[in-house]
């Protein structure tokens, strides 16, 4: 048993958090959050330069090479920013999808792109926002003479505003789901912001989008094996999020004074901070050894769900138990927790509520009978 | 990072298998047991008799208190040892710190650190070679998580003090060999320099011991009328207790971390898989599948809580607040739990079932969850050091005392 990064981790860590120091300092973070300017081009390309996209993706294709837990520490550091951009979404779980699914030819051409961050690839999965999963796909994909075409509407795609290319899932007439990939100046798509209280989300529409045969990268059963590496990456990344949030606030009671005292002195405040440290540390243990089991090839599938659940349910709470520590300040959208309180919203749907994660994960552990499935 | 909870060098490797054919050849005959809890309200006088040989057995092989000194009664190994010792234990469903009711896990290490060489040689090696129970006589009525507000008094009379008052919610349905009390020693001295530790014979003159009926079992009340102690029982020096507290009761305090399972979700699964309701197994119903879902989820991290701390003690770096932490948390996980059965089972819940393991039984689940609320400290008193370890609202953060 060894609980703690080695050596070259430790120095990852360090790494990750001297760039956010420089390159997104927390008021240029709040204020990309507050003016929904999430995607920032140059920043991505100096990412690429250290190594941060596609660092799980095998050397031969211009990756990394990197463990999950490797990968998870860089995230940790850039979940406490929270740094926005399409650097889970293209650079671990696109990535993911095309080494598990996708043919050479895709894996030797796009993969190296997604590595130097010359192509950003965004999975554009669920269509119904009700819930997650293979059910919530409705676009269509149909046989034409010339191969085939998409029409359907995804209503909320994280990061698809910087997408050079979508992976959409789409329906066939047999009911299965595939996988296509989707150039985003394809003829027939268009993009458009979503609004509301949510981060980096657009609506992708399909409009008689010609997609051929070697666009094709899989079933849905490619995104499920994607996700087991690739989901715990996001949950590190909330992790660190809760980290800056529970110090934020444990620095806050420091400082804030009334009634005469630093309010850090009153029990139902000190309960709050408390709270947060249950939710940042459950997360945080969750997710550690729920990596450990995928590096050292044990079966993960229920832990990967049980670190989804428990990791979205504690960024969330923990930005709320944050704000009834700041209260007033902490609702401003020039306030630092706000860029998480927003982010934390949206992350809680992103592939899956905890509801849904923490019931897949039951469902992993104890199979219903096959009674219960054919009905 | 490496979660593997067995990493078995060729000499550990060995250990275990020793160990493990030990256990194989001395467990013999407990098979139709059934374990009470760490404070049983079961009173089962054969289960009694047998964990109390097994902790003799244990302590002539020097495997109670495996890492202790030798001179003291210890076999001076290592933690991985330990760590052995408590994961080959655990499989029979006990756990080596309390193999029978004695709290000495938290007294020996006390008179370890703070005694003198004569106190350690003598006091130590009945303890370690389980031999004797001792209690931890530390509450008082008027004080309860206020433990610096002690009013049993042990005055100096030559080469005795004279301990009077009362203690209580101690022991367990068992008498003591010895209690391990804390005194004032300076009525009318400073708060927290005014107080300290004997180690005192149970069967003194003047000791009185009265049960008390609890929600989670027996515990107890002990007054002390004019009880002469001589002074050689005073361990940490005049005046010095409220250092001694501190640093040893971190292990009471979630310090010294965990690493055994609970086996109360296991008989839950089996039992919604077995149980029938309306056509269908409870395993199939979705409430019931939310309801185990939550529960498994408290339980992983209560487990992982328990890993780390004692990961942090094994490489003698305490958590800042992972002691305090662990226990708050344990004590919600508990409460919330003793309503998850609730909700699955029905009455059956508030039904004793003495074919299974205490900790696993559902009426005790039930029982322990408001019961344990406190013990240690109330889930308040946890909060508040955790608060203290985090530095909230004060200039510097508190640090965590070195376990033993």
């Amino acid at each position: 048993m060894d609980l703690r990064l080695n050596e070259d981790q430790s120095m990852m860590k360090k790494v990750a958090a001297d760039f956010l120091k420089a390159e997104a300092p927390p008021y240029a973070i709040t204020e990309w959050f507050q003016k929904k300017n999430v995607f920032i081009p140059e920043l991505y390309k100096k990412t690429a330069e250290v190594g941060w996209l596609g660092m799980m993706i095998p050397d031969e294709y211009g990756g990394g090479g990197a463990s999950c837990v490797d990968c998870a520490v860089v995230f940790e550091e850039l979940g406490r920013g929270p740094l926005p951009g399409p650097y889970f979404s293209s650079g671990v779980l696109a990535a993911e999808i095309i080494l598990t699914g996708g043919s050479q030819v895709q894996k030797k051409t796009l993969l190296p792109e997604i590595c130097n961050g010359r192509s950003i690839v965004i999975p554009a999965l669920s269509d119904d926002p009700i819930q997650w999963g293979a059910k919530s796909v409705q676009t269509r994909l149909s046989r034409t003479a010339m191969g085939f075409t998409l029409n359907g509407t995804k209503r909320f795609v994280y990061d698809g505003d910087s997408a050079t290319n979508f992976i959409c899932a789409a329906r066939v007439e047999s009911g299965g789901v595939v996988l296509a990939l989707v150039n985003r100046n394809a003829p027939g798509v268009s993009v458009r912001p979503a609004a509301g209280f949510m981060i980096g989300a657009v609506e992708v529409h399909f409009e008689n989008v010609a997609i051929t045969a070697d666009n094709f990268v899989g079933d849905w059963e490619v995104v499920e094996r994607a996700l087991i590496k690739a989901l715990p990456i996001l949950c590190a990344y909330k992790v660190g999020a809760c980290q800056e949030i529970f110090e934020m606030t444990n620095e806050y009671t420091r400082t804030r004074v009334v009634f005469g005292q630093p309010i850090g002195r009153f029990q139902r405040v000190q309960d709050h901070c408390v709270d947060i440290s249950i939710h940042l540390d459950g997360a945080r243990w969750i997710t550690y050894e729920t990596l450990w089991k995928i590096d050292s090839s044990m079966e993960a599938a229920a832990n990967v769900h049980q670190a989804k659940a428990v990791a979205s349910e504690a960024y969330y709470q923990s930005c709320n138990l944050s704000h009834m520590v700041f209260a007033g300040p902490g609702t401003d959208y020039k306030h630092p927790l706000m860029a998480h309180s927003v982010l934390a919203h949206t992350l809680y749907q992103y592939l899956g509520t905890p509801l849904y994660h923490k019931r897949a994960m039951v469902d992993a552990l104890y199979p219903r009978t096959a009674k219960d499935n054919a009905a | 990072m490496d979660f593997s909870v067995q990493p078995d060098t060729p000499e550990i490797s060995a250990f275990r298998k020793e160990v493990r054919d030990w256990l194989a050849e001395n467990m013999r005959g407990s098979e139709h047991l059934r374990w009470s809890a760490r404070w049983s309200t079961r009173e089962n006088d054969e289960e009694y008799q047998f964990r109390r040989q097994l902790a003799r057995k244990l302590g002539e092989k020097r495997w109670l208190f495996p890492t202790y000194p030798v001179q003291y009664g210890g076999a001076g190994l290592t933690l991985d040892h330990q760590f052995v010792l408590e994961t080959e234990i655990d499989r029979y469903g006990l756990a080596l710190g309390s193999i029978f009711y004695t709290l000495a896990r938290l007294v020996a290490p006390a008179v370890l650190k703070f005694g003198t060489e004569e106190q350690k040689l003598e006091f130590l090696p009945p303890m370690l070679r389980g031999e004797l129970a001792v209690w931890q006589v530390l509450t008082e009525p008027q004080g309860g998580s206020d433990v610096a507000n002690c009013l049993t008094k042990a005055i100096r009379d030559g080469d005795d003090y004279i301990v009077n008052g009362q203690k209580i919610m101690v022991g367990h349905h068992l008498p003591p060999d010895f209690v391990w009390t804390l005194v004032c020693t300076n009525p009318g001295g400073k708060r927290h320099e005014n107080l300290s530790w004997l180690h005192i014979p149970a069967n003194l003159p003047g000791i009185t011991i009265q049960h008390l009926h609890l929600m989670m079992g027996i515990k107890n009340a002990v007054f002390f009328d004019n009880v002469r102690v001589p002074a050689k029982y005073l361990v940490g020096g005049e005046n010095n207790g409220w250092k001694v507290a501190n640093s040893y009761l971190e292990l009471e305090h979630g310090g010294g971390g965990s690493v055994s399972e609970n086996p109360l979700f296991k008989r839950l699964i089996a039992h919604c898989q077995k149980t029938e309701f309306d056509g269908e197994s409870l395993m199939e119903d979705q409430d019931v599948r939310d309801v185990i879902g939550d529960m498994l989820i408290d339980m992983d991290v209560q487990r992982l809580m328990g890993l780390r701390n004692f990961w942090h003690r094994y490489v003698r770096d305490p958590h800042p607040y992972g002691g305090p932490q662990f226990l708050y948390f344990q004590r919600m996980v508990r409460l919330r739990n003793s309503e998850r059965v609730q909700q699955i089972l029905g009455f059956d819940a508030l039904a004793p079932d003495p074919s299974v393991h205490e900790e696993a039984d559902f009426e005790y689940t039930v029982r322990s969850g408001p019961g344990w609320l406190h013990g240690g400290g109330t889930l308040d008193t946890d909060r508040l050091i955790i608060a203290r370890r985090l530095g909230l609202g004060r200039p510097s953060q508190e640090s965590a005392p070195t376990t033993v």
